[in-house]
């Protein structure tokens, strides 16, 4: 049989960058291709070629057999391809019907035909079992539901091909169930799916076969059958991944206390709600929860960036409420932000300037306000070595390092101060494999040493594996603290979804 | 790091800006065409009008004199990401206020000299911090009230010297003040030559305050306020005392900017003798076509007063009229502006391509 799509030894060159390396890839009808890589694999290289949004040095591009050529998106969209971007583009005022109809309106008289278009977006939501409301607003949707309206929007457009970018990492973990069932949906219905992801549970689930990409050159093609997550992460990396082994528990004194924190006690609903948490000395404490329960008011709360109404927070013998960001770092606090690009650098400053950040401030850096900077950049250049950043210089725009890379810059930072305390909040958002087990090496490390780390993350694979306790976040509230030896995945969902795990949580949850 | 790529940096830096110069020459040329005269000629005339012999070099300097100090002003507003826009008050409360000082503040004329020194840095200061105040205390924005407020300034300090403080002893009775004492004048760089000791005033300032900027602590946190204001209240910096002394600054040196007018060539505050010439908007030029690095800043500055001389120079000696410098510095504007857009234009183009094009 001919596949319904063949990618034939496709190599992209910028300049002397070799981004794609005779990658080639086959594409059934109802099949799902799952394509794995670390970031700057190629994967993105890879689709936009296929988008007709990159032209190749050299390949062929096979449809059903025949070699095409696309020079833009609108060329592949015709052949019935689709994609559903990482970030989406809906127009936040238009109707869920208009922004799946857009381009391609039903009209009546040349006028648009909103009644029809209602219409056949619910007949293609009921055909492929994906739900949406029509005549909802795209900008009150959740992130899920505009995740379901771009799929749609595509499958209107009637691919065949549906490329999914990332889909999953903006999803809570039952969104991600849902999308899972609809992409297997979607393959029975003959439809054929890449999925680009580097998260590999995911991929262990859904796909059929598995083209695993590192360097820009494939390094596995592989049935799901055939293999096993650690044999995916090996050809990722290039090495095998290490097994963080099981800990000791380390009794230590506490060191972070917050006390009955209270934020947004005017509004209707308590941002944090008499929330008291303890992170001893030696523990890593792991807070779980769907984004937008009140984590971030909780980090920025302890590191000094928002305003409690009442409660105390403690560090050490040092009382951090009502304090200034500098008296706070300085009384022992680092801190790893959730976002890198708002707070974590400035674009436009250099790394070495997004390194210097705090540290301008210590003695050693800073004679009668003149910063040193001879010995400062030393310090930053063995960052770069110990954590492997890929930057041209330290005179570089922290901009134009990849994400990865930055993380690993701040990550580097917020350690080096050497604190007692660690906020890391989602500490390996968007980084690679090989980057992440640098970062959470890094931060078991510094648990070993007999400092505190609050960890904040979206990810509960990470949480399970970094926590000594986990604590659920629900609505601004702690529901439920778990010891690392009672913690699963399934548990875990329960609480953060607002569920009641057992009859001990029930005092803590009230009934909404 | 090394010689090489600091020079590659520093030419790349300066392409944007060099190619809106030549543009505006090339515009300037063809209006020139249009009006008749030859291109090369009256060039030639524009240059010797500003740096043709020496008397025309100090005339240009002492030109640029006020247009650096507003540009040094402005570009630190400008790195702690803030637009202000109130240079032209700024500078006239500062003229005013010195002069006031210099008449009336008793002592020798070099304490009157000082006392209007610090009165006009005061003056400027306190007025810039007044929109600043504003912004962090009830977010009232500072692009708005610095423009208002220049208004509310040049209207006061015309009121000032239409009033209570004209001088009304000349028969004219023009809106200005009584001259200041000799003794309190800043002194002349070269006998009988306009330049003054403003200028190396504008000069010093513009040095220290690129080694602030570039090598100090408080340097530092007004560039990365500038850059991104969270990460900076994420790093421990606070964020409104850094806007506010940015602000008390920019400011301050535009005052100094109208008080050295005032002390060096005009010896008294007169009504419109500082917003006509337009040196507040000018200044602002400066600032924006060398990116706010203050040592730029003041070539800028130079450049466009030089522009400004060379231009009367050639009124005085051919048939083109004055207005083709508006020309040239007009699409030097455009230009300037284009470079943000295109920036602008580039970031936009980049999330588009990473988009597509749904």
């Amino acid at each position: 049989m001919t596949y319904r799509l063949e990618m034939k030894e496709m190599t992209k060159k910028y300049g002397e960058f070799l981004a794609n390396d005779e990658v080639s890839i086959q594409l059934k009808k109802g099949e799902v291709l799952a394509i794995v890589g670390e970031n700057g694999a190629g994967k993105t290289t890879l689709m936009r070629m296929l988008y007709g949004l990159e032209q190749p040095t050299s390949g062929e591009i096979k449809l059903n057999g025949k070699t095409v050529k696309f020079s833009g998106p609108l060329d592949a969209i015709e052949n019935g391809i689709g994609m559903v971007h990482q970030h989406f583009m809906l127009f936040s005022d238009f109707s869920v019907t208009e922004n799946i109809v857009i381009g391609h309106e039903p009209k009546r008289n040349g006028f648009f035909d909103r009644k029809e278009a209602a219409e056949k977006v619910k007949a293609l939501s009921e055909q492929y079992k994906i739900h949406v409301n029509p005549l909802k607003k795209a900008g009150d949707c959740s992130i899920g539901e505009q995740q379901r309206i771009e799929i749609l929007k595509v499958l209107y457009q009637g691919a065949d091909i549906i490329i999914l970018d990332e889909p999953t990492a903006v999803l809570t973990p039952i969104e991600v169930e849902e999308l899972l069932k609809t992409i297997q949906f979607l393959a029975e219905q003959g439809k054929s799916i890449i999925l680009i992801t580097h998260k590999l549970p995911e991929v262990m689930k859904v796909s059929g076969q598995i083209t695993v990409l590192r360097n820009g050159k494939v390094t596995g093609n592989v049935l799901k059958q055939n293999t096993d997550i650690e044999q995916l992460a090996t050809l990722m990396v290039g090495r095998e991944l290490q097994k963080l082994t099981d800990r000791n528990q380390l009794e230590g004194e506490p060191l972070l206390v917050i006390d009955n924190l209270n934020i947004g006690v005017k509004e209707a609903k308590p941002i944090l709600d008499h929330l008291s948490l303890t992170v001893n000395r030696g523990e890593i404490v792991g807070i779980a929860g769907v984004s937008g329960n009140g984590q971030s008011e909780l980090i920025q709360a302890i590191s000094g960036l928002r305003k409690i109404d009442s409660g105390s927070i403690r560090l050490g013998e040092t009382i951090l409420n009502g304090k200034s960001v500098a008296y706070i770092r300085n009384a022992g606090l680092a801190h790893i932000p959730e976002d890198r690009y708002l707070w974590g650098a400035a674009k436009e400053a250099s790394v070495e300037e997004t390194g210097l950040m705090g540290y301008y401030r210590k003695k050693k850096f800073n004679q009668s306000s003149f910063i040193r900077l001879n010995g400062f950049r030393k310090l930053v250049r063995g960052w770069i070595e110990r954590f492997e950043i890929k930057t041209t210089s330290l005179d570089e725009k922290s901009g134009n390092l990849s994400g990865g890379n930055l993380q690993k810059l701040i990550v580097a930072r917020e350690l080096g101060f050497e604190t007692d305390f660690l906020i890391a909040a989602e500490p390996t958002r968007g980084v690679d494999i090989g980057a992440m087990e640098y970062i959470h090496e890094a931060i078991i490390a510094k648990r070993n040493n007999g400092d505190g780390i609050l960890l904040v993350s979206s990810e509960l694979t990470e949480i399970l594996t970094l926590s000594d306790r986990i604590a659920v976040m629900y609505e601004g509230k702690i529901v439920d603290i778990l010891d690392r030896n009672d913690a699963t995945e399934e548990r875990l969902s329960v609480l953060m979804a607002g569920g009641n795990e057992n009859e001990s949580s029930t005092k803590t949850t009230t009934t909404a | 790091m090394n010689l090489q790529r600091k020079l590659q940096q520093l030419l790349r830096s300066l392409v944007q800006p060099l190619t809106a110069v030549l543009i505006g020459l090339l515009t300037g040329a063809v209006a020139i065409s249009i009006v008749g005269a030859s291109v090369l000629e009256t060039y030639k005339v524009m240059w010797d009008g500003a740096f043709g012999n020496f008397y025309f070099v100090t005339a240009t300097l002492a030109r640029a004199t006020p247009i650096i100090l507003i540009g040094l002003g402005l570009a630190i507003a400008f790195r702690a990401g803030v637009f202000n826009m109130g240079a032209e008050g700024q500078m006239v409360l500062g003229a005013v206020s010195a002069a006031l000082a210099a008449l009336y503040v008793p002592g020798s004329g070099i304490i009157k000299m000082l006392s209007a020194l610090v009165a006009g840095f005061l003056a400027g200061g306190l007025w810039s911090l007044l929109a600043g105040w504003m912004e962090t205390r009830f977010k009232v924005q500072l692009l708005i009230s610095t423009l208002l407020l220049n208004y509310v300034a040049v209207l006061f300090a015309g009121y000032l010297v239409s009033s209570p403080f004209q001088d009304k002893s000349g028969s004219a009775a023009l809106a200005q003040t009584h001259m200041i004492d000799q003794a309190a004048w800043l002194p002349k760089l070269f006998q009988g030559m306009s330049v003054h000791m403003g200028f190396v005033i504008a000069i010093v300032l513009a040095i220290i305050l690129y080694i602030i900027l570039r090598f100090t602590s408080a340097g530092y946190e007004v560039r990365m306020l500038g850059y991104n204001p969270f990460f900076a209240e994420y790093g421990g910096i606070n964020k409104i005392k850094v806007l506010l002394f940015s602000m008390f600054f920019s400011g301050g040196i535009a005052g100094l900017a109208g008080t050295v007018e005032v002390l060096g060539s005009q010896y008294r505050y007169v009504e419109g003798s500082l917003t006509v010439p337009g040196y507040a908007w000018t200044g602002l030029m400066a600032a924006l076509l060398a990116n706010s690095n203050p040592l730029g800043t003041a070539v800028a500055a130079i450049m466009l007063a030089a522009l400004q001389t060379g231009a009367m120079g050639m009124e005085r000696n051919t048939e083109v009229p004055l207005e083709i410098a508006s020309v040239i510095q007009g699409v030097l504007i455009l230009f300037v502006t284009a470079k943000i857009t295109m920036n602008w234009w580039k970031v936009k183009k980049k999330a588009g391509d990473i988009h597509g094009a749904a």
